[in-house]
């Protein structure tokens, strides 16, 4: 029989959980409740006597100083209570470590029937509270239906005895796993089985699928082990690896790239290999420290004489859109995988956050699954649990609103490690695999979570994308795996390690097969959540938490060792082989026997059509605005922008300094209040080395021309590593592109030829730009299908696509920390400089777009003229005679010199006509033009010589100081003093958009 | 001088286990990190060691309130050997979830040597959130603790989302008369935060950060001393060294005050 435990808080104790709601209610939907109050429920589906539950109440689950409980409902006073518990099979970490305790005390093993389910009781009160009101704080607030299930009961209607009841989310699945062979007769019935069993094969792949099945000596082969037709397995296989997701069909594409302009058609092949692959080859040639790229997980660098760090970034895009927490979650921690599985696996120094989403406070009459408000909130609380809980630091992130990205949110993960450049004498960033070596997956269990993950990345939303692809991650599980196998790596247990990420096993037991050439696995070895999963379900769904090891025979008893004292489970699955073959087996019978170069031969190109028009022959043109007058209003108008302001109350959640190896924070100056350009870590303690790290993504560009989009962003993270003091000559580049739909289609798609010249332009700006600055790219991915079809108000929907996005990462080394500095003005009297020329280029900036323009004239990057600036800041930093140094980013130079102001609390003098300017004659353009190449530094005086002569003949002047007296004074081009305001009163412009939230 | 060995926990989700064994070796003593379960199984034995750090992270995933689960699994595993520990005039500190760990099991406030009644807490903070900044905290000059031995005054960084210091008032009142309230949050100028927020960063009762036992040998708190180990882990060192500078004084590279903490602990063994 099960026994349900209710927890509260004692009641004189503060509810900050039901606090949060009740602000939430109120600020949210506009509902006014008096109280909430949390109760927590344990329900245990187990066979206990009432001594032993009687001695996990007290011991485990209730807090005698601050908690109450009852294993009848506890009597909370509400006028409606909501209960929100999992729906069946979504995973709910609190209930499985509940059974490592119970069982740890008891002394106890729960039976493959038991289980501990954990849920919440919410109870509301407040006067006039109805059952909408209720039902909505229960479905918009708490719960999400896709892996939450809610009740709502009145006072009223409430039994005391019965209380919520017992609601056991087991998973019953009844089934017999069962392989299923599918008829290839004809084209159409391969097309109408993928369409029905959402396969999402691309239609130009099915005769070559078939060809191959028909084949007479496939056919013959395929005989001798009992197989005919395809089985569902290997078509699911195929579809898996076959996905843009895991093929990157598009970069990979065959692009007709026609200029509008210019009448030119020219072909474009493969955008992976001639603008990343072959431009980062040809830079590792010059560049020594450059260890392992293109291949892996991840990218690799050298950090020191005995240390690579790794580096990569993805994004987790659909699954957050539909459950924020759970997508960000599994999110993060899954990309936490990509390092542990590069090379022979590497310790996880780091993780970083991109959001792009709607605007806060949207009212518009689309209706997007979760409110962008919700979403972001979802987004940010699963980065928290998932690095805090891992125990890695993130140090670094950004926040991009714009309602383009409600019909499918932009989640991007970014995650740094750090190895020894040998184990055991062996080079650990290398890896491979013998026949014999045994295939064994680590880490958490099978379910059917998961499934379909790969292939609904790569569709866009709609109401009929399965959702039971959505999971939470599990920290827990992966933190203690990351323990165990960076033990075994040291021990040199591990010849070959890969993440189990999109696609499950047979993505990372595909791909590492091609490693020996062939595999034989055993599918019922397989260590399963719950009974009842078909074969292919087994074999694709995207549990998370595992990585697939290869292990030499002769190692498995020790790494079984290991890994059972880490309380992580592993598992023999197959052995490796050079037949050439995957073959999986279910007990004793095969149900999948595939060429494993199946998939490099003979599959089509995809292709696109790519129109190209300038943006002026688009219709782009600069707008007419005669010069403002109140300029201090105008500037505090724009520090309060969504995309300027701060948004210090999610840096202070995610932990950044665990590891204790933090040297730039993500908030810096007196007030610890301002955002640092870029973040630094010391990652070997004992070494005073250090990795800089910085971010960008500036999309709004792309309205112009996604070119400038791409060299801008760019050129902002490499001014960002500088600006903290990072040296030029090593910089690491990690891309990550979001793009939309790229193929054309006239109903569907009647713009994507277009999108598709923008990816071509992004992606030459990409080889451009990484070339001048001689920046290999060390890891990138794409998330190629950014959007969505929302409902409006009449029942119709819309089609809402992201804007054309890139986010790039940038990294670097560091030789002595000690030189590192931060952008705070430092003290009065100090000469504050700008370096670079300002032009007149609004278009795309924050100021048009406060005006509702976009304006013609976008940024261009120059790096021939910027570099020689970049290389001297560089020396001057070395030499230690800057005391602060801050890029110009969004906003221009308006904003950031109120940042560096604001960041060392003193006033901040400035003369407009001073600024090295490029044609300009206006005091807005040169306040709020966002040219690129631009930085601003503060020196002491006594430097000011030695500053000087580094950037002589470059664009660098003295265009002001730092003052005692706290103001921020600007004086027009015209000589009248334009701006005169509090630098406090900047702050607290720039702080009061999101000042209620932490 | 005798060796002194450190005993770093590390494993379930634990995750401060390195940087806690690198203040420690900075501090002289030989730190080694021990995984939960060789203590448990017996591969490393506590009578190796005199210090003991249950050390920050989440352990089990902090699900059922922050150290509860690790504190049951030492109950059951590691009682007796863990009494006699302490019986041994040895040293235990525990950071963050550590001193979670430890007013769980019940080895903090240990009033009249009782060390396994739970009558302290550490409940979610006020502003309903985690929260990672640093602090400003007050030394009790009076308090036995040997951790914090001739410090005043001392900022470090927190962070946590469970780490509001909670219990009744006369309980209180006995830690504060045992001088066994050791740390409290204050505000720049010294004084005691009273509570205001971010100072006191979670709403502790009396700006509690951390108290030990009445032998001074056991000591909790939240703050995170082994996350100052250098001097660039703190926040203000760049505006740091360009004061310096503007005095022609180098930036020194001594030891942080985060490290005296695990200096104080290695000096009482090493003398006693």
């Amino acid at each position: 029989m099960p026994n349900r435990l209710e927890i509260t808080l004692k009641s004189n104790l503060f509810d900050a959980e039901g606090e949060g709601i009740r602000q939430k209610a109120k600020n949210y939907f506009g509902i006014d409740l008096s109280q909430v109050r949390t109760i927590h429920v344990v329900t245990i589906d187990a066979d206990l006597s009432d001594e032993q539950l009687k001695k996990i109440q007290t011991e485990v689950f209730t807090n005698p100083v601050t908690q109450i409980s009852s294993f009848e409902p506890l009597p909370v006073e509400f006028n409606w209570t909501i209960w929100v518990g999992y729906r069946p099979g979504v995973k709910d970490n609190p209930g499985s470590t509940a059974v490592e305790a119970m069982e740890d005390i008891l002394g106890i093993k729960f039976g493959p029937n038991e289980a501990v389910y954990t849920s919440k009781r919410f109870c509301l009160k407040g006067k006039g509270l109805t059952a909408e009101d209720t039902d909505k704080i229960a479905g918009e607030l708490l719960a999400n239906d896709i892996i939450q299930q809610w009740k709502i009961i009145s006072k009223e209607d409430w039994d005391p005895e019965v209380g919520i009841g017992f609601i056991i989310p087991k998973v019953r699945l009844d089934h017999i796993p069962t392989v299923i062979t599918i008829p290839i007769d004809s084209d159409s019935t391969l097309k109408r089985i993928s369409d029905e069993r959402n396969l999402a094969l691309n239609p130009n792949d099915i005769p070559i699928i078939r060809k191959y099945f028909l084949d007479e000596n496939v056919q013959t082969a395929r005989t001798k082990v009992g197989l005919s037709d395809p089985t569902d397995i290997e078509l699911e296989y195929i579809s898996q690896a076959r996905s843009d997701h895991c093929n990157h069909n598009t970069f990979r594409g065959l692009f007709h790239y026609h200029d509008l302009a210019t009448d030119n058609l020219e072909i474009v092949d493969n955008l992976f290999k001639t603008c990343i692959e072959t431009p980062t080859l040809e830079l590792k040639k010059k560049k020594s420290w450059v260890v392992s790229v293109l291949w892996d997980n991840a990218g690799v660098g050298r950090f020191d004489q005995d240390h690579y760090y790794v580096v990569t970034g993805e994004t987790h895009n659909s699954p957050s859109n539909m459950e924020a927490y759970g997508g960000a979650i599994t999110g993060i921690v899954g990309i936490y995988r990509d390092p542990m599985g590069t090379g022979k696996g590497s310790k996880l120094i780091m993780g970083s956050y991109g959001y792009c989403v709607g605007h806060r406070d949207y009212n518009g009459h689309l209706k997007p699954r979760l409110h962008p408000r919700r979403l972001l909130d979802g987004v940010i609380e699963g980065v928290r649990d998932g690095g805090n809980k891992s125990g890695i630091p993130t140090p670094f992130g950004q926040v991009f609103f714009n309602n383009g990205y409600m019909g499918k949110c932009l989640v991007f993960v970014t995650a740094l490690g750090i190895m020894p450049d040998m184990v055991k004498e062996e080079p650990a960033e290398q890896k491979d695999i013998s026949p014999g070596d045994l295939v064994i997956m680590s880490g958490g269990r099978v379910g059917k979570d998961g499934i379909h993950g790969v292939t609904a990345a790569s569709e866009s939303f709609s109401e009929h994308t399965p959702a039971g692809h959505v999971q939470i991650g599990d920290p827990y599980t992966q933190k203690k795996m990351h323990d165990f196998l960076l033990e075994a790596r040291d021990e040199g247990l591990i010849k070959f390690i890969t993440d189990n990420g999109g696609g499950g096993l047979s993505s990372s037991i595909g791909e590492s097969a091609m490693f020996s050439n062939g595999c034989d696995i055993q599918l019922e070895k397989v260590p399963l959540k719950y009974e009842g999963l078909d074969q292919w379900e087994i074999w694709i769904s995207e549990s998370q938490e595992r990585m697939t090891v290869a292990v030499r025979p002769e190692d498995l008893k020790r790494f079984l060792e290991l890994s059972e004292k880490h309380a992580v489970e592993s598992t023999v699955v197959g052995t490796f082989t050079d037949t050439g073959k995957l073959h999986i087996t279910y007990n004793g019978k095969t149900c999948a026997y595939i060429d494993l170069d199946l998939l490099s031969s003979g599959f089509p190109q995809w292709e696109f059509d790519a129109h190209w028009q300038p943006p002026d022959k688009r219709g782009l043109f600069e707008p007419v605005i005669k010069e403002p007058v109140d300029y201090e209003t105008l500037l505090k108008d724009i520090l309060s922008r969504p995309n300027i302001c701060s948004k210090e109350w999610i840096s202070r959640q995610y932990d950044h300094e665990v590891q204790g190896t933090s040297v730039i924070k993500p908030l810096v100056g007196v007030g610890r209040d301002v955002n640092s350009d870029a973040t630094v870590l010391r990652p070997v303690l004992d070494s005073n080395k250090g990795l800089a790290f910085s971010q960008s993504l500036m999309p709004t560009y792309s309205l112009i021309d996604a070119y400038h989009m791409t060299s801008c962003t760019i050129d902002e993270a490499v001014r960002r590593l500088l600006s903290i003091g990072a040296n030029f000559e090593h910089i690491g580049g990690v891309d990550n592109f979001c793009w939309p739909n790229i193929q054309y289609n006239p109903g569907n798609n009647p713009d994507g030829r277009f999108k598709a010249a923008q990816l071509v332009r992004s992606c030459r700006a990409l080889r451009d730009i990484c070339l001048a600055y001689e920046i290999p790219l060390l890891s990138g991915k794409d998330s190629m299908y950014v959007d969505g079809h929302l409902p409006g108000r009449y029942g119709e929907t819309h089609k809402i696509s992201a804007l054309e996005t890139l986010q790039f990462s940038a990294t670097s080394v560091i030789d002595d920390i000690t030189k590192c500095i931060t952008m705070d003005s430092k003290m009065p009297g100090d000469l504050v400089y700008v370096l670079g020329i300002t032009r007149n280029e609004l278009g795309g900036s924050e100021y048009y777009e406060h005006f509702g323009y976009i304006g013609l004239n976008v940024p261009k990057v120059m790096p021939d003229q910027f570099t020689p600036v970049y290389r001297a800041l560089d020396h001057a930093v070395d030499k230690e005679i800057v005391a602060s140094a801050h890029g110009v980013y969004r906003g221009g130079l308006g904003v950031h010199l109120s940042l560096m102001a604001m960041g060392g609390n003193l006033g901040m003098e400035v003369d407009l006509a001073k600024v090295p300017l490029d044609n300009v004659d206006r005091n807005d353009t040169i306040l709020f033009s966002e040219s690129a190449g631009r930085f601003i530094v503060s020196i002491d005086p006594q430097h000011k010589e030695l500053f000087e002569n580094i950037f002589r003949e470059l664009p660098c002047t003295c265009v002001g100081k730092i003052t005692e007296e706290p103001d921020f004074v600007v004086k027009g081009i015209d000589n009248k003093i334009i701006i005169s305001v509090p630098v406090n009163d900047l702050k607290a412009a720039w702080k009061k958009p999101f000042k209620d939230l932490c | 001088m005798s060796e002194v060995n450190a005993l770093v926990l590390a494993g379930y989700g634990l995750n401060c286990d390195h940087e806690t064994a690198y203040a420690f070796e900075l501090a002289g003593a030989e730190a080694t990190r021990v995984h939960i379960n060789s203590l448990i199984n017996g591969d490393v034995k506590l009578e190796d060691f005199q210090i003991m750090v249950f050390v920050g992270g989440f352990s089990w995933g902090d699900d059922h309130g922050a150290g509860v689960i690790q504190a049951v699994r030492f109950k059951t595993n590691l009682g007796e050997k863990l009494q006699e520990f302490i019986d041994n005039g040895n040293l235990v500190l525990g950071i963050c979830n550590g001193f979670q760990t430890l007013v769980n099991l019940g080895l903090l406030p240990g009033f009249n040597h009782d060390y396994s009644t739970r009558s302290v807490a550490l409940t979610f903070n006020d502003c309903g959130n985690f929260r990672d900044d640093w602090v400003n905290l007050t030394v009790n000059s009076a308090s036995p603790c040997i951790f914090t031995k001739d410090m005043d005054s001392l900022e470090l960084p927190i962070r946590h989302g469970e780490g509001k210091f909670y219990s009744d008032e006369s309980t209180i009142e006995r830690l504060l008369n045992n001088n066994q309230v050791a740390i409290q949050y204050s505000m720049p100028d010294g004084k005691l935060a009273n509570g205001a927020f971010p100072y006191n960063p979670n709403g502790s009762v009396l700006d509690i950060a951390g108290i030990c036992d009445p032998t001074g040998r056991i000591f909790g708190l939240m703050p995170h001393p082994e996350a100052y180990n250098h001097p660039t882990n703190h926040p203000d060192w760049t505006r740091k060294k360009e004061e310096l500078k503007r005095q022609g004084k180098a930036f020194e590279m001594s030891p942080t005050i985060g490290l005296r903490i695990f200096q104080n602990a290695v000096d009482y063994i090493q003398n006693s």
